[in-house]
């Protein structure tokens, strides 16, 4: 650490309570549950579209994959990364679960129309026109512009290219902004 | 040159005002920690535990030795008759291989029964002896946790449950001095 440098509190706080959890105590398992689940919840309720049930049956896969595996967590990277990375996993999973059954269809080939960039924005509009797109588009646009996230790091979470996620992000984009401008007839998706 | 695609600072705002954390229902953590309970990752309370291995001869056990004690000079006349009930209950739940409904009867038999045990040390409280009076409220919560447990494990979510089981493994805790080094039972 560098000299005079201001400890990292919340990683050390999060480290704590996990050796404490390992050691089967249930009281710093709900700290850490508290410390860090809204995110997580907040993550797979917007990649699952906004269904509430399926955010929970989420969190709860998350924190069990979670528990399982922290013995294994080396702590080179913030716990809340490392839990990101589950959330993802896991609600892609529900996605793939989820099939077709209720996952819009939208094929690679049928490009969005084109709408001219948005001016204002109520954060509820964008919400339910981001849990409108299908779920390869959602997910990109979700973890670059609203988790920020960088390309390359998109790509490697979902197995993909660099290349890939630009594409599917511009196709998003474009998505977005066709069911959100007010004149353009909004297509069925 | 700006790529017709990229953001306008009016989207940049709106993505960045959508909120990045929501609470889900509190309910979710009670179950949660429910569902890494039964996957063993982490301990049950000693209530649940003792109640899953050991079921029935520990619950029976703890019933029998209320009964006992209020067999023992406890109890007033009128429950006296509730022995041999009491006891061709708790016989036939540890005979028990019969169907469903007949092991629920069983259960609400001795149900019955220990509610009634219960009403007996209340209508004693007034005694003197303090350490027999200790003694059975201990069996007395030693039955309702091993009840609790089962409940818990019929019906994982009951609050109700967990809540009783809570209550009783923080009491103990309490109670219990404190370790040198902490040991913990995994189930």
């Amino acid at each position: 650490m560098i000299p005079g440098a201001a400890p990292d509190l919340t990683a050390e706080r999060d480290r704590q309570l996990a050796e404490r959890v390992l050691s089967g105590d249930e009281a710093a398992f709900r700290s850490l549950y508290r410390r860090h689940t809204p995110r997580l919840y907040q993550l797979a309720l917007r990649l699952l579209a906004g269904d509430d049930a399926e955010a929970e049956d989420a969190v709860q896969d998350i924190w069990i994959k979670a528990v399982e595996k922290l013995e294994t967590f080396r702590w080179e990277s913030e716990l809340s990364t490392w839990l990101h990375a589950i959330a993802l996993n896991v609600s892609r999973e529900a996605l793939r679960r989820r099939g077709s059954r209720r996952e819009v269809e939208w094929p690679e080939n049928d490009e969005p129309a084109a709408a001219p960039p948005l001016e204002r924005l109520e954060p509820v509009d964008l919400e339910r026109a981001i849990a409108s797109l299908p779920a390869g588009y959602r997910t990109v646009l979700v973890l670059h512009d609203v988790e920020g996230h960088t390309h390359e790091a998109i790509a490697e979470q979902l197995g993909v290219t660099p290349g890939t996620t630009k594409s599917q992000l511009f196709r998003a984009r474009r998505a977005v902004r066709a069911l959100l401008a007010p004149d353009q007839g909004r297509r069925a998706i | 040159m700006n790529d017709p695609n990229d953001l306008t600072p009016a989207e940049r705002r709106a993505l960045e005002a959508l909120p990045g954390e929501r609470a889900p229902r509190a309910e979710l953590e009670d179950r949660v920690v429910g569902a890494l309970q039964r996957r063993g990752l982490l301990p049950i309370p000693l209530a649940v535990r003792t109640g899953r291995r050991h079921v029935l001869p520990w619950l029976v056990g703890a019933v029998a030795a209320s009964l006992a004690l209020f067999a023992g000079g406890f109890a007033s006349g009128q429950y006296l008759g509730a022995r041999s009930g009491a006891a061709a209950a708790l016989s036939g739940v540890q005979a028990s291989r019969g169907t469903p409904a007949q092991v629920a009867a069983h259960a609400e038999r001795a149900g019955a029964l220990y509610v009634a045990a219960l009403v007996a040390l209340n209508q004693v409280n007034d005694s003197t002896d303090v350490a027999t009076w200790a003694k059975a409220r201990q069996v007395a919560l030693a039955a309702l946790g091993a009840a609790a447990g089962e409940v818990a494990h019929l019906a994982p979510d009951d609050p109700l449950a967990a809540a009783v089981l809570r209550g009783l493994n923080e009491r103990t805790q309490e109670q219990r001095p404190a370790p040198s080094t902490r040991s913990v039972v995994w189930f």
